[in-house]
């Protein structure tokens, strides 16, 4: 309650607070609701009445498109396949390599955060030169398994710095405890100080999954063939096809976006708070 | 105990290793081979390549089009970055002001940073259709415009609509992280401010500012070189057209390596822009490092 004596400006501040975050509301908004909305639209009505908000009509004939004639279910279940299988390696590389700097090489945090913050200047159209080069080398072009590997490159440093702010927060005198115990490393790495941070690893994991989700440009240019195609890719084909159907287009970009966005709200406290902590260390 | 010290060391070893090499494997040798790249005349698809020694670079710099990719760049870099930050951080003071509903607010105006780029360029480009889009027959309607403004084709307003886009995706991670910045500002420093006469305004200058700016601070390079290199979104919505107008640096590079499937020159160019933002960064360190021992 001491903020509110602090931030004590009277009513038209707050009220102006509140018409600006309304606004900008429907402005973030809006084109999730777009999408939803004209998804379940009748063909004719997005054209007819293009600013009508509720369908007159509803229907989920696009769903069965996307899924029945477009087979969009086989490019989730790759999405699935790679996003999920780079959370798993990244998360356990991750937090490894994350607790070990905080337990072991503290004096290299800073240094750390700077090596990270470099990689991630590291344009991504720059590595995706030599991404393609080395892939067609090793024969892991038009591969699920290489498109992994590759996601690697920016989830790993991602999730180290999330998750050394989580790694802090264990206290060492627990750790010691169990050390005394006859412990050894990792033991206490497994045993002790995982549970601990546990809520953060869910957290950062899942944040690793929506990007991976999400990604475009590696997928497009690593992967060539359709059954193959992450769901990016595949809705990005769909938009090159000579009839372009509104409605499909949306119906697909609503079974793509709206995980994101479930699992996106559920974690993002926890991420804001990592995200600050990992970049004042 | 010689020999305990030395295996304990590399027990503790053991656990950065895995996330060294992928930083040697997925990141530094890249990033050397691109640069080995740049001096060939390697294709996307031939095998074979010669050493062309500078004649990339020179390609490039000499190239008119290059200097336009990069200055749009710029444009396309600071006019989001402005934008991110100021949305960003006034809803973040609004939603600290609020006392009401606030998790509420906050809930709905993250939903942009969760969109994946396609879904982005999909919705907006649907928004945006000049023919059956909301916006332009929503303008239409209410009588601002005569004819329905072509957002994504016309000249005058492709650049400031992708730059809407931008800001509209970016803000939010502004906002969070300034909320949870603000957060950590000692409170009873307002009181003792407001006891002394400062007005809100000085508070938030002298006050909240100096506190935040090395958290902040660092959130901005992060943003500057995020956006700069940003690729999928202008792919996706525009391909950097009409006429080459909002077509930045990656987007030009991806044309040389996979339109003229020229990998080598690509990588000349990707090798540019990689030092130009190391310079960037180098700057922003140097403030950081001078901020940090100001704030003591």
């Amino acid at each position: 309650m001491r903020k509110r004596r602090l931030l004590r400006r009277g009513w038209f501040g707050t009220s102006v607070s509140y018409i600006y975050l309304t606004i900008l509301a429907v402005i973030a908004a809006f084109p999730l609701v777009w999408v939803l909305v004209s998804s379940v639209k009748s063909k004719g009505e997005i054209t007819s009445d293009p600013t009508a908000f509720f369908p007159k009509e509803f229907t989920l004939d696009h769903f069965k498109t996307v899924f029945g004639q477009l087979h969009f279910g086989e490019n989730i279940l790759n999405s699935v396949l790679v996003a999920g299988a780079t959370t798993l390696v990244a998360i356990t590389i991750a937090a490894m390599g994350a607790y070990g700097v905080v337990r072991f090489f503290p004096r290299f945090g800073k240094a750390l955060t700077r090596v990270l913050v470099t990689t991630y200047m590291f344009p991504p159209i720059l590595l995706a030169v030599p991404y393609s080069i080395i892939m067609g080398q090793t024969g892991m072009m038009n591969s699920r398994v290489g498109l992994v590997i590759v996601y690697l490159s920016f989830s790993v440093p991602y999730a180290i710095w999330l998750l050394v702010g989580f790694f802090q927060t264990v206290p060492l005198e627990i750790e010691e405890a169990a050390r005394v115990d006859g412990a050894n490393k990792l033991q206490v790495f497994y045993r002790v100080a995982l549970p601990i941070v546990a809520p953060g690893i869910v957290a950062v994991a899942i944040y690793t999954f929506i990007n991976a989700w999400n990604e475009f440009l590696y997928s497009l240019i690593l992967i060539n063939s359709s059954d193959k195609m992450t769901v990016a890719v595949a809705l990005n084909s769909l938009e090159g096809q000579e009839v372009l159907d509104w409605n499909v287009m949306m119906a697909a970009s609503a079974v793509v976006v709206i995980p994101s966005v479930i699992f996106f709200m559920l974690i993002q406290k926890r991420i804001a708070g990592g995200l600050a902590a990992g970049s004042v260390k | 105990m010689g020999s305990r010290r030395y295996r304990a060391k590399i027990a503790a070893f053991c656990f950065i290793l895995p996330a060294l090499l992928v930083a040697l494997l997925l990141l530094l040798y890249p990033v050397i081979s691109s640069v080995f790249y740049s001096f060939t005349s390697k294709h996307l698809i031939k095998a074979d390549y010669d050493f062309v020694g500078l004649k990339n670079y020179i390609d490039v710099l000499t190239d008119a089009d290059f200097w336009r990719s990069f200055f749009t760049n710029i444009k396309w870099t600071v006019a989001s970055l402005a934008g991110q930050i100021l949305v960003g951080f006034t809803a973040a003071l609004a939603l600290e002001r609020i006392k009401h509903w606030r998790s509420f607010y906050r809930t709905i105006l993250i939903i942009p940073w969760a969109f994946p780029s396609i879904v982005i360029a999909l919705s907006w480009k649907w928004i945006l259709n000049g023919v059956s889009g909301f916006l332009p027959n929503f303008l239409v309607n209410i009588g601002l415009f005569e004819q329905a403004p072509q957002f994504l084709s016309s000249g005058a307003l492709v650049f400031p609509t992708m730059v809407f886009i931008n800001i509209w995706f970016g803000a939010p991670l502004i906002m969070v992280n300034v909320l949870s910045a603000l957060q950590t500002v000692p409170k009873d420093q307002y009181e003792a401010a407001q006891l002394d006469g400062a007005s809100p305004l000085q508070s938030f200058i002298h006050i909240t500012i100096p506190h935040i700016r090395v958290v902040v601070g660092l959130l901005v390079v992060l943003r500057t070189i995020w956006i700069f290199n940003s690729f999928d979104m202008i792919y996706l919505i525009t391909g950097g057209g009409p006429a080459g107008l909002t077509e930045t640096v990656p987007i030009y590079a991806y044309n040389i390596g996979w339109g003229l499937k020229m990998l080598g020159r690509s990588s000349a160019v990707t090798v540019l822009l990689l030092i130009f933002l190391l310079i960037v960064c180098f700057m922003y360190f140097k403030l950081l490092d001078q901020w940090e021992k100001e704030a003591g």
